[in-house]
C-alpha cells in the first residue's frame, strides 16, 4: 500500500501531523473566530479579551430594509445566473471536449481573459451596452453581469470532465440505437454530474461575490449583498461588518458541507488542464 | 417513455428559467403612471449621513410632497462613486435617461462631469432656494453642484493620554513629534479627514485662498514643497512608522483600540461614534486655528435623470430652513445655506460653532494633492 | 458553443479592445494615428514602476508561500490515512467558501495590533507586537489564507494521478521516502505544479480587494494604484493604460501556463 510508504518513517510523524494540524487550524479558523466574536459584540475595546456580549447589531443590520432586500436579491440572482450559465455553457463545454478544431485551445483560453483583464477599464463600455439593451436596473441585467464571472468555471471544468469520459461508452449507446441527445442525457451527463456539481459550486461562488458590476447595473432596485459589503465594512462600526460577514458566509457553509465529497476528486484540476 | 419525459422536463425547466428572465427583462423597474413618482437618490457618505436621509429628510419630504416616493441608495465614497459616475456617463453615451435622479459625491466628480455635459446648471430660475447658498461655493464648481450641508474636520484626542489639547497647527505638529507613533491621519485617497491634515500642512505655507478658487494652474503647485517636506518629516512619528489607514472609520477604530491617542476626524462622524459607544469615554474633540477644512460634499442633478422635475423639487426643499435644521440637529453639521436664513434660536445656539472651517482645495488641485501626497510623502523623494 | 462566446465577446473582448484603442490613441490635439505615448508616460513615473515591481514581488512571495504550505499538505492528504487527514481535508477547503472582502476584514481583526492575537499576547505579558497588517506581510498572509484551497486541490489532483504501483516499486528496490519523493513524485507532478503556480500568480497579481483592505500606503499593488488613478486622481487614461499593462504581464505568465499544458499533452501521447 502507498500508505505504508508514508508511515514507514515512524510514529513521530503522527505527532508532527497533529501539531501541523493545530497550527493550520489556528491560521485558517482564527480570523473567522474573531469575526464571529465581533458579530456578537456590543462593543469591544482594548484590552478586553472578550467583547461585551450583545446582539444589538444583528437587530440593527436585519432591521435595515436595504439589507434584507439585498439578501433576497443575492439569493435569487446568483442561483439563476449559475443555472443559466450551466444551460448555456455545458453544451459548449461538451463541444469543446469532443470536437477537435483549429483554435480550440485559444478559444478555451480566451475565457481566462474574463478573469485576467482588470475590469475597471471596461465598465463604461459595458454599461453603455446595457443601457442600449434596456438591461440597467433589471433582474436580467444583474444575472448577465454575474454570468460573466461564471463563464470560466462553467466552461473549463465541464470540458475537463467530458474529456475524461470514455468515448467508447457513448458509441456503444449509439450502437444500440440511442439518438445523440438521448445518449448525452442518459449516458454522458450522469457520469459527468460530479464534475458539473463542482463547476456549479465555483460558478455560484463567483456569481454570488460579484460586486462592482452589480453596483453599476443593479442600482437602485437590484442591489446584492456584496455591493453593500464594502460600505458596511469600511464605514460602519466594526460589529456591523462582522454581522454582515457572517450572513454572507452562511450559504457558502452549506455548500462546504454539500460539495466536500466531490471537491477533491480532481474535476477542478481536469478543467485547468485545458 | 420515461427517459423522454425526463429530457423534456429538463428542457422545460430550462425554458421556464429563460422565460422568467426574459419576462423580468421586459418589465422595467418603474411603476405605472397613476402611482407616485419614485425618486432615486444616490448618496455617498458615511453612516451618519445615511441616517440623516433615511430618518430625517426622506420622511419629512414625502410628508410634504406625497406625490413622491424616495428610494435611497447609500454608497461608499471611492468605489461606489466611481460606479455611479460610469453609470451616468454610459446612459448619456447610449442616449438613455438614467435612474440617478440626484447624486451626492465629492466635488471631483462634479468637475469631471462638466466637460461631458452630465449635470444640470443650477440657477435661481430652476431652484429658487439656490439664492440662499453662499455665492463663492457655487462659483467654485460653476453652479453645477451645490453643498447642502457642511461639516468640518477636527482633532480628536483621548484625554486619558493627552492632557493639553493643541490649539494651533504648529502645536499639533509639536505634539506629534513629542509622542511618536500616537497620531495618524487616513490616506487622503480614502477620506476627507486625511485630506484635512494634508491640506493643513500645505495651507500652513501658502494660505488657502489661491488653491480654493477655480483657477487651475499646475505650476502653482511648486509652492506646496515646504508642506510636503513637513509631512515627510512627520512620517517617522506617525502610527506604525508612517501608516495611514483606509478611510475615516479606520482612524476611529485605531483611536478606539487605543493604538493612537490623537487624529484628525470628521466632527459629525466622531461624535456619532462616540455617542454609540464605539470610542473610549475619554475621547474629546477640538478645532485648531486656522481651522481644518470642511464641507466636502456636492449634490448634482444628472441632466439625463428620468425624474428631473421631482429631483429639483427635492433639492429645492433640501435648501429650506426646515431641512437645514435637521442637518444641524441630526448630524451636528453646518447648514448649506447662509446662517441668516436659519431660525433665530438656532443662530443663537450655534454662534460659536459657526466660525466654520477652511475651504476645500478646488477639485483639480485636490486630485493633485492626493496623487502628489502618495509620491512625495509616503514614497518620499 | 456560441452563446457563452457571445457573452464573452460583448462583455469582455469588445470593451477590452475599446479600452486598448483608447490607450493607443493620441492625447487630444496631438495628431492622429496610434501612439505609445501614454505607455511611456505611465511607465516613466517612478512611482508606477515601483508599484509594478512591488506587485510582482508580492505575487511571487505569496505564490512561494502558498506553495510551501500547500505541497506538503497535498502530499500528506495523498498518502496519509485515518481520521486526522479527513479533518485536514475539510479544514483546508474552508477559505474557498469565504468571500475575499470578508477574508480581508477577518484577517485585520485577527492580526491587527490590539486585535485578538495581540490582546491575548498582551494578557500574557508580551507587549511588543510586530505590525502584521497594513503592509506587505498582511497582503501575503491574506493571499496565502485565501489561496490554499485552490493550490491544494490542483496539486492534490496531480499527486492522485501518480500510480501507487510506481511508488511501491521504488520502495521495493530500496528507495527511502526522500529518494522516492525526489526521483518519482516530484518529476511526475511538474505539470500540475506549473499550472498551480502560474494561475496563482495571475490571480494574486491582479487582485484588488486584499491589497486595498490589508495593504499599506506605499508601495501599492497595481490593482489599487489603477483604482486610485481612476477614482481619486481623475486620470482615466492612465488608469486604463495600467490595466492594459497589468493584462500584458498576466498574459506573459499565462504563456508559461499554456506551455505547461502543452507539455503535458506531448507526454500523454
Amino acid at each position: 500500500m502507498s500508505g505504508g510508504w508514508y508511515w514507514a518513517v515512524g510514529g513521530l510523524r503522527r505527532a508532527v501531523a497533529l501539531g501541523a494540524f493545530c497550527a493550520l487550524a489556528a491560521f485558517i479558523l482564527g480570523p473567522l473566530l474573531t469575526l464571529i466574536l465581533w458579530a456578537v459584540a456590543g462593543s469591544w475595546l482594548f484590552p478586553s479579551l472578550l467583547p461585551e456580549f450583545s446582539l444589538k447589531w444583528w437587530v440593527y443590520v436585519l432591521g435595515n430594509s436595504d439589507v434584507t432586500k439585498a439578501i433576497k436579491m443575492s439569493f435569487l440572482s446568483a442561483p439563476v445566473a449559475t443555472l443559466l450559465s450551466a444551460v448555456l455553457c455545458i453544451p459548449a463545454a461538451y463541444a469543446f471536449a469532443r470536437l477537435e478544431f483549429p483554435g480550440r485551445r485559444a478559444l478555451l483560453l480566451s475565457f481566462l481573459s474574463a478573469n485576467a483583464f482588470p475590469k475597471i477599464g471596461l465598465y463604461i463600455s459595458i454599461a453603455t451596452l446595457f443601457y442600449r439593451l434596456n438591461l440597467m436596473d433589471t433582474f436580467a441585467g444583474v444575472v448577465l453581469i454575474q454570468l460573466v464571472n461564471t463563464l470560466l468555471f462553467m466552461i473549463w471544468i465541464p470540458t475537463g470532465t467530458f474529456r475524461g469520459i470514455n468515448r467508447n461508452l457513448e458509441e456503444a449507446a449509439r450502437d444500440v440505437g440511442a439518438g445523440p441527445l438521448r445518449t448525452f442525457f442518459q449516458i454522458t451527463l450522469p457520469i459527468a454530474l460530479p464534475g458539473i456539481i463542482v463547476a456549479l459550486l465555483f460558478a455560484f461562488l463567483a456569481a454570488f461575490d460579484e460586486a462592482q458590476g452589480t453596483l453599476i447595473v443593479g442600482t437602485p432596485n437590484h442591489m446584492t449583498m456584496p455591493v453593500l459589503m464594502y460600505t458596511l465594512v469600511l464605514s460602519y462600526p466594526q460589529p456591523v461588518g462582522a454581522v454582515f460577514s457572517v450572513l454572507l458566509s452562511l450559504p457558502s457553509l452549506v455548500f462546504l458541507l454539500l460539495a466536500q465529497r466531490y471537491l477533491r476528486a480532481g474535476y477542478l484540476a481536469a478543467g485547468y488542464a485545458l | 417513455m420515461e427517459e423522454g419525459r425526463r429530457i423534456r422536463s429538463v428542457l422545460l425547466a430550462a425554458g421556464i428559467a429563460l422565460a422568467v428572465i426574459l419576462v423580468s427583462a421586459g418589465v422595467p423597474g418603474s411603476v405605472g403612471a397613476q402611482q407616485a413618482v419614485t425618486l432615486n437618490l444616490y448618496i455617498s457618505g458615511d453612516t451618519n449621513v445615511f441616517d440623516l436621509f433615511q430618518k430625517g429628510f426622506i420622511p419629512a419630504f414625502t410628508k410634504r410632497y406625497p406625490r413622491y416616493k424616495v428610494n435611497f441608495v447609500g454608497l461608499l465614497h471611492g468605489n461606489g462613486s466611481d460606479g455611479v459616475y460610469d453609470k451616468i456617463l454610459a446612459a448619456k453615451r447610449a442616449g438613455r435617461t438614467t435612474d440617478v435622479d440626484l447624486w451626492e459625491a465629492e466635488p471631483g466628480y462634479v468637475d469631471q462631469g462638466i466637460p461631458e455635459g452630465l449635470w444640470v446648471k443650477l440657477s435661481p430660475h430652476l431652484l429658487p432656494n439656490i439664492a440662499k447658498v453662499p455665492k463663492d461655493v457655487l462659483e467654485a464648481v460653476d453652479y453645477f453642484g451645490v453643498p447642502y450641508r457642511g461639516s468640518s474636520v477636527v482633532i480628536g484626542y483621548n484625554s486619558k493620554f493627552v492632557k493639553t489639547a493643541p490649539s494651533t497647527f504648529d502645536d499639533l505638529v509639536a505634539w506629534i513629534k513629542a509622542n511618536p507613533g500616537k497620531f495618524t491621519y487616513c490616506d487622503p485617497n480614502t477620506g476627507g479627514s486625511g485630506q484635512a491634515f494634508v491640506t493643513a500642512a500645505i495651507y500652513r505655507f501658502t494660505g488657502s485662498q489661491k488653491f480654493a478658487s477655480k483657477v487651475y494652474d499646475p505650476k502653482e503647485e511648486s509652492a506646496w514643497e515646504p508642506g510636503w517636506k513637513l509631512l515627510r518629516d512627520l512620517q517617522p512619528a506617525m502610527y506604525n512608522n508612517g501608516f495611514h489607514p483606509n478611510g475615516n472609520v479606520a482612524v476611529l477604530q485605531l483611536l478606539a483600540q487605543e493604538n493612537i491617542y490623537m487624529a484628525s476626524v470628521w466632527s459629525d462622524q466622531g461624535l456619532d461614534f462616540y455617542n454609540r459607544g464605539q470610542l473610549p469615554k475619554t475621547m474629546k474633540f477640538t478645532q485648531i486655528t486656522p481651522a481644518l477644512i470642511g464641507d466636502d460634499a456636492r449634490v448634482m442633478l444628472p441632466a439625463g435623470g428620468a425624474h428631473l422635475e421631482g429631483a429639483m423639487t427635492f433639492l429645492n426643499w433640501l435648501l429650506t430652513p426646515e431641512a437645514q435644521t435637521m442637518v444641524i440637529e441630526m448630524i451636528a453639521g453646518y447648514p448649506g445655506i447662509e446662517w441668516k436664513y436659519m431660525p433665530a434660536a438656532l443662530r443663537e445656539q450655534f454662534k460659536d460653532v459657526a466660525k466654520g472651517f477652511s475651504p476645500y482645495p478646488s477639485p483639480k488641485y485636490l486630485a493633485d494633492i492626493k496623487r502628489l501626497w502618495h509620491e512625495k510623502v509616503v514614497v518620499g523623494q | 458553443m456560441l452563446p457563452p462566446l457571445l457573452v464573452l465577446v460583448f462583455l469582455i473582448v469588445l470593451p477590452a479592445i475599446t479600452a486598448i484603442v483608447e490607450t493607443l490613441s493620441p492625447v487630444a490635439g496631438a495628431g492622429t494615428g496610434l501612439t505609445l505615448v501614454r505607455y511611456a508616460q505611465v511607465l516613466g513615473a517612478r512611482i508606477v514602476r515601483s508599484d509594478i515591481i512591488f506587485s510582482v514581488e508580492v505575487a511571487l512571495i505569496s505564490v512561494a508561500s502558498v506553495f510551501c504550505l500547500s505541497y506538503p499538505l497535498a502530499l500528506y492528504l495523498r498518502f496519509a490515512q485515518g481520521r486526522l487527514p479527513s479533518l485536514f481535508a475539510v479544514l483546508f477547503t474552508i477559505p474557498l467558501f469565504v468571500p475575499v472582502v470578508i477574508a480581508s476584514f477577518a484577517m485585520i481583526t485577527f492580526l491587527v495590533n490590539h486585535g485578538l492575537i495581540s490582546t491575548v499576547l498582551y494578557r500574557l505579558g508580551i507587549e511588543r507586537f510586530p505590525p502584521l497588517v497594513y503592509n506587505a506581510t498582511g497582503i501575503v498572509l491574506t493571499q496565502v489564507w485565501a489561496n490554499i484551497p485552490f493550490a491544494v486541490l490542483i496539486l492534490g489532483a496531480g499527486l492522485q494521478a501518480i500510480d501507487d504501483a510506481l511508488i511501491d516499486g521504488a520502495r521495493d528496490v530500496g528507495a527511502g521516502p526522500l529518494r522516492t519523493f525526489v526521483s518519482i513524485i516530484l518529476p511526475l507532478n511538474v505539470v500540475p505544479t506549473m499550472i498551480a503556480l502560474t494561475l496563482l500568480f495571475i490571480s494574486i497579481f491582479g487582485s484588488f480587494t486584499i491589497p486595498y483592505l490589508v495593504g499599506g500606503n506605499a508601495p501599492q499593488m497595481l490593482g489599487v494604484t489603477m483604482t486610485n488613478y481612476l477614482t481619486q486622481y481623475f486620470r482615466r487614461a492612465e488608469a486604463v493604460t495600467m490595466a492594459v499593462i497589468a493584462f500584458i504581464i498576466a498574459a506573459a505568465v499565462g504563456a508559461i501556463y499554456v506551455a505547461s499544458v502543452s507539455r503535458r499533452e506531448r507526454y500523454s501521447l
